[in-house]
Formats: C-alpha cells, sequence, structure tokens
C-alpha cells in the first residue's frame, strides 16, 4: 500500500479556529500556485501592551467613531484595516548596487549573505574571482584542496569596516586571523616566549611517495638539524599520503642547507621536489673583510 | 517588521498626514474620500464626507483640532477632527492641489489649479479658532499670482510671513505673503515638476522630490541646495526623519521584469536613503503600485505610505532600525 501523507487524508478542506488560553489558533487549508493543497496553521497571541501617552492622546481614544464609521464598535475592522506579510529593510552603506528585481527568499537571505561584504577575492592571486575560477591555479594553486576545509565560500573578502575583535551587535564575523587583540607573548604555543608555527622556515615536500610516514621525513631532513613539525598531506577518508608534506625547522639555515641537499634526490623511488613554503624574506649576510699590511722588507 | 493595511480607499492615495502627536494619520484619495485612523493598530476613527472630486491633499493643526482639505471640486474645506463635520467651505475657481496650516495654526495657505484662464493662485486664510470653528472669513488675508511657472507644492517657512513654493517647471521659490511678491528663487532646483514638499520640524529646511528622479533638500532661508538624492525613478514623494538622518522617497514607473513568484506582496519599494551621505541604505517593498506619498511619524518611530493601489501601509521600525548605523558610529561628541 503506498503511503500516504497527512494531506490526501483530508479530504473536506476545512478550516477552523480553536482558542486555548490566550493563543487562538487558525488553521486554514487552501491551494498554492502549484496546485498544491497547503495547510496554512495560524497561532495568535494577544498580549496586552501598555503605554503611556499624553492626555490628549489618551482622550482622543475614547472618541466616537463618525462618518462611514458611524456607530462601528470598538476595535480595528478586519474590512478596512489587516496585517500583512512581513517585509525586510536591511540597512547598509554603500549605496546603488542595489539588486532590483528580487523575490522573498533572496531578501530574506540577504542579511546573511551581506555579512561578508559580497566581494569576490582569490586566495591565491587576490583576484576578484573565485580561488577554483583562478586562470593560475597550475602555478599558484598547489595544495589548495588539501583538507584544510576550505570551500568557493571562503573566498568573500573579510569586511573591509568591521573592527578586528568587535563581536557586538550587528557587527560582522571577523576571522580570528584578523583579529587584532590576543597575539600578546606567550598566547601562541611553543616556542621560547610564545612562537606561531607559521613562523618557522618551513619547507614544502612535493612528489614523496603514499607510504611516506612522519618520522620517515623527520629522520631524512633530522639529517640537517633539528626539526620543529612535520606535517603529510593525507586523505581524509582513506589515510593514504597525499603525495605532499611540509618540514618546519627551527633555524633558516639548516632548513636552507636541507633544501639545497634533498631537492631533486631520490627517496622511495620517487625524485623529491623540495621548496620553500612561502615567501621567505631574504636576509643578508655581511661578512667582513679583514685586510692586515706588513710593512716589507727592503730586499736589497 | 509587519505592516498594518489600511484598506479605506477606493482609487489611489493622494496624500497621507500625521498629526502632531503621531497618534492619527490622515489620508485622502482620488475616491473623494478623506479617512482618519489611529496609528497604533489601524482602527479607523471616521471618515469626512463632504468632497465631490478627488481629494488632492489634507493638513491638520497642531491640536489636532481641526483638518483642511483640497479637492477637484474646487472646494477647500475645513472639518472638526473629532466629529467629522465640516465647518466652512470655500469655493474657487479651479481646483485646490495644495493646503497647508502655518506653525501657529492661524493661518492656512492653499493653492488653486491654474485652468481655462484662470492662473495659478496662492491664498493665505486667517482661521478663527474660537467656538465652533464655523465662522471663517470667505476672503483671503493674502492673495496673489505666482508669475512664471504655475505652483505645484507650498508650506510655511520658519520665517514669519513667507511661503516656500515649489512649481512646475521643477523651480523652488519663496514668497512674501504680505506683497505677493516672489523673495528669492531656484529656476534650476528640479529639471521637472516638483511632486511633494515636506518641512523639517523646525522649517529651517526642507525636501522636494520630483519628477526629475531627484530628490533635494533646500535651506528655506537662502534656497541652497543642501543634498540631492539621484534615483532612476520619478518620485512622487520624499519625507525626513525626525530622529534618524535618513530621508524616504518613493515613487513609480519602474522597469519591472516578470517574476514568477506570486505576487501577494507588491514590488514598488520605498527607498531610504542616507541624509548626509547621499546613499541609498534600504528599500522596503509592498505597493502594488507607484507609492504616491510618504509620511514619517513625527518621533520617527514607524512611518506609512499611501500608493497607486490604494492602500496606505503602515510600518512601525521594530529594534533593529533603530539600532543600525550603517556608517558606523558617528554620535558628534559633545
Amino acid at each position: 500500500r503506498p503511503k500516504t501523507s497527512w494531506a490526501d487524508d483530508v479530504d473536506e478542506l476545512v478550516s477552523g479556529q480553536e482558542e486555548d488560553d490566550s493563543v487562538r489558533t487558525v488553521i486554514e487549508y487552501s491551494v498554492n500556485e502549484q496546485g498544491k493543497k497547503v495547510k496554512i496553521t495560524r497561532k495568535i497571541k494577544r498580549t496586552l501592551q501598555k503605554s503611556v501617552v499624553q492626555h490628549q492622546v489618551a482622550e482622543r481614544q475614547k472618541w466616537a467613531k463618525f462618518g462611514a464609521e458611524k456607530g462601528s464598535a470598538r476595535g480595528p475592522d478586519r474590512a478596512t484595516t489587516t496585517v500583512g506579510e512581513h517585509v525586510y529593510l536591511t540597512l547598509s552603506a554603500g549605496g546603488n548596487k542595489v539588486r532590483p528585481n528580487e523575490t522573498e527568499q533572496q531578501e530574506e537571505k540577504k542579511p546573511v549573505k551581506s555579512a561578508t561584504g559580497g566581494k569576490v577575492v582569490c586566495r591565491l592571486c587576490q583576484g576578484e574571482h573565485f580561488t577554483a575560477k583562478c586562470p593560475y591555479k597550475d602555478t599558484l594553486g598547489g595544495l589548495e584542496t588539501s583538507d584544510t576545509g576550505a570551500g568557493p565560500d571562503d573566498d568573500t573578502a573579510p569586511p573591509v569596516d568591521a573592527a578586528p575583535g568587535l563581536g557586538s551587535t550587528g557587527s560582522k564575523y571577523v576571522p580570528p586571523s584578523l583579529r587584532g587583540a590576543g597575539r600578546g607573548a606567550g598566547e601562541s604555543m611553543r616556542g621560547p616566549g610564545g612562537g606561531n608555527r607559521d613562523d618557522l622556515p618551513t619547507l614544502r615536500v612535493t612528489n614523496i611517495s603514499e607510504d611516506t610516514q612522519e618520522n620517515d621525513l623527520r629522520e631524512l631532513f633530522g639529517h640537517f638539524g633539528r626539526v620543529a613539525r612535520v606535517y603529510v598531506g593525507r586523505d581524509r577518508d582513506t589515510g593514504a599520503g597525499k603525495g605532499f608534506a611540509f618540514v618546519s625547522f627551527e633555524d633558516r639555515a639548516v632548513a636552507q642547507k636541507a633544501m639545497e641537499k634533498v631537492n631533486g634526490k631520490g627517496y622511495d623511488n620517487l625524485i623529491l621536489s623540495v621548496q620553500w613554503s612561502r615567501e621567505y624574506p631574504i636576509i643578508l649576510k655581511l661578512s667582513f673583510l679583514i685586510i692586515k699590511t706588513e710593512p716589507r722588507a727592503d730586499p736589497k | 517588521m509587519r505592516p498594518i493595511l489600511l484598506q479605506g480607499h477606493e482609487r489611489s492615495l493622494t496624500q497621507i498626514k500625521y498629526n502632531r502627536d503621531g497618534d492619527l494619520l490622515f489620508s485622502c484619495s482620488k475616491d473623494h474620500v478623506i479617512n482618519v485612523w489611529y496609528t497604533h493598530n489601524g482602527e479607523r476613527l471616521g471618515t469626512y464626507d463632504g468632497h465631490n472630486g478627488t481629494v488632492w491633499t489634507v493638513d491638520v493643526d497642531s491640536e489636532s483640532r481641526f483638518m483642511i482639505s483640497g479637492a477637484a471640486d474646487n472646494e477647500l474645506r475645513l472639518w472638526n477632527v473629532a466629529t467629522g463635520k465640516c465647518l466652512y467651505t470655500w469655493e474657487f475657481p479651479t481646483a485646490v492641489k495644495r493646503v497647508a496650516f502655518s506653525e501657529d495654526d492661524k493661518q492656512v495657505v492653499c493653492i488653486t489649479e491654474q485652468r481655462m484662464g484662470y492662473q495659478c493662485a496662492i491664498r493665505v486664510f486667517n482661521i478663527n479658532r474660537a467656538g465652533d470653528g464655523n465662522k471663517q472669513s470667505k476672503e483671503p488675508a493674502h492673495m496673489f499670482n505666482p508669475v512664471g511657472s504655475k505652483a505645484t507644492v507650498c508650506a510655511f517657512t520658519a520665517q514669519p510671513g513667507v511661503i516656500f513654493t515649489g512649481h512646475e517647471s521643477g523651480k523652488v521659490a519663496l514668497f512674501n505673503l504680505k506683497t505677493g511678491e516672489e523673495v528669492h528663487s531656484n529656476e534650476r532646483a528640479h529639471g521637472d515638476v516638483v511632486t511633494d514638499l515636506q518641512m523639517s520640524e523646525d522649517r529651517t529646511y526642507c525636501i522636494t522630490s520630483s519628477k526629475d528622479k531627484s530628490a533635494r533638500i533646500h535651506d528655506t532661508k537662502t534656497l541652497d541646495v543642501i543634498k540631492t538624492f539621484t534615483t532612476e525613478t520619478p518620485l512622487n514623494s520624499a519625507a525626513l526623519s525626525p530622529n534618524k538622518p535618513y530621508v524616504l522617497l518613493g515613487g513609480g514607473q519602474e522597469a519591472m521584469s516578470v517574476t514568477t513568484t506570486s505576487l501577494r506582496q507588491g514590488k514598488f519599494e520605498t527607498r531610504f536613503w542616507h541624509k548626509v551621505f547621499e546613499e541609498e541604505v534600504g528599500r522596503v517593498k509592498g505597493h502594488f503600485g507607484p507609492i504616491n506619498t510618504i509620511a514619517v511619524h513625527p518621533k520617527g518611530l514607524s512611518y506609512a505610505s499611501g500608493g497607486e493601489d490604494g492602500f496606505v501601509r503602515v510600518h512601525n521600525f521594530d529594534d533593529s532600525y533603530f539600532k543600525s548605523q550603517p556608517y558606523g558610529d558617528l554620535q558628534i561628541e559633545d
């Protein structure tokens, strides 16, 4: 027997009302634009609102009705006074980039969307397109799709006018990386006086085999100096390696040496590629030349 | 917010006006009817019956005792607000397009239409407030014909004996009532007919709307244009908000695209612009036809709009409206 829904059970479209305490429930059945039966349940709660008004205003409330309303009972007449559907007024700065022909549903979503300012910024090249559509996906793309949970909706630029850290009424969400406060000494884990793992000199190692583990890389790179951290990119479901890893060193010179030595070397039947994981500022090393002069004895 | 729909008119609205305390809203329409409503719940208090033509304009005095209306039946009528009784009728050769009370409630100014050999005229009547109010003088205290383009809107300014007018050509001007002379004018204030004029609370500045798709704020003493709001549709009405830095604009003749959603709610919008930054900050949909008239509660707690569709929609602002600051916290430090 096929499943029936409550809508099919109702043969007569009977509307009704019931009163229970101060809540009146009005049930209406009708047919909507798609020809489907619709049950509309309205729960009306009546509460007493008291307001203090000027004397003359209170006096006017007692006036007898006149003209077409002569003899009418107190209170609004449903023939002339009704309550309309919800309308939304969202106030935002910025003028005429306003959307002329929107449906009600879009309007309802608008307060949510406009929180980000609506500007699309590519994570790779900071252009005005979604990261997935970036023309430089191949060169700059690299490891964008690693399981960091990033998606297209992260491409909107952080709100321009939100003060970092503000969470109060109506303010937009500020991602942790942009919040101003809280980066004092010792706020971050590890490192003397608080170090940030993002400050460590880090190499990106690509073309590693699926079986390569953190410990393998620690051993390989540990040969050059102290390795602070190793991260091997893995498939979220299977746990298999995705072919890349990040190795962070405590010392930049050590990282530099390791990069030079390992890049292009074979490991587990694959040729490793090692690069800096991001743009690092170049540190110039100055060497001092000391010139010594000695008096020359005259050979004659 | 959920607007209260006032369905007391069978034809398009021509003007709506809040009384000084904000508890009453007067509406007049092409259906010859003037309605008065309680604003707190939209209940209709009564109707003022008597006009035989489109009622173009209404105004109410500061005590909510007398109401004045002008109609296409060439009559200016004075009404008792509480009882609906017509106290006095003035008759003219042509239709009355605009009326306004003076700030002290002792005078009214009205504009009569230019037609069939009659020039556009501006008349000022002294209102005798004693007794019932039905003893009024038939003759105006002042009368003159503004030279040039016919006047469409007018109001008293903060300066005694000076009225501000808007004209069909887009001109705005100041007239001295005693002499009937045009004291000052700005011919190019607007590029097309001035459709509405609303004064600030202290009458030192005012906003005008025009079919030239813009609204402007003018200094009522010098006629300097202080602000300009340019939209893409001809505007029928503009209003100032007393407690928030917004102006409300309404108009019609939008190029509407076909929509597949139901028309339970209309698509004509009242637009909110920032008074200082001259940028649009929001819109409220709802009317099924062009918006002809907008009024804001004297304390800025709500606003109402009257449309070509015959509906008056009263909107009570919710908390988010009062708290929102789209341009940040711009309070002037004391």
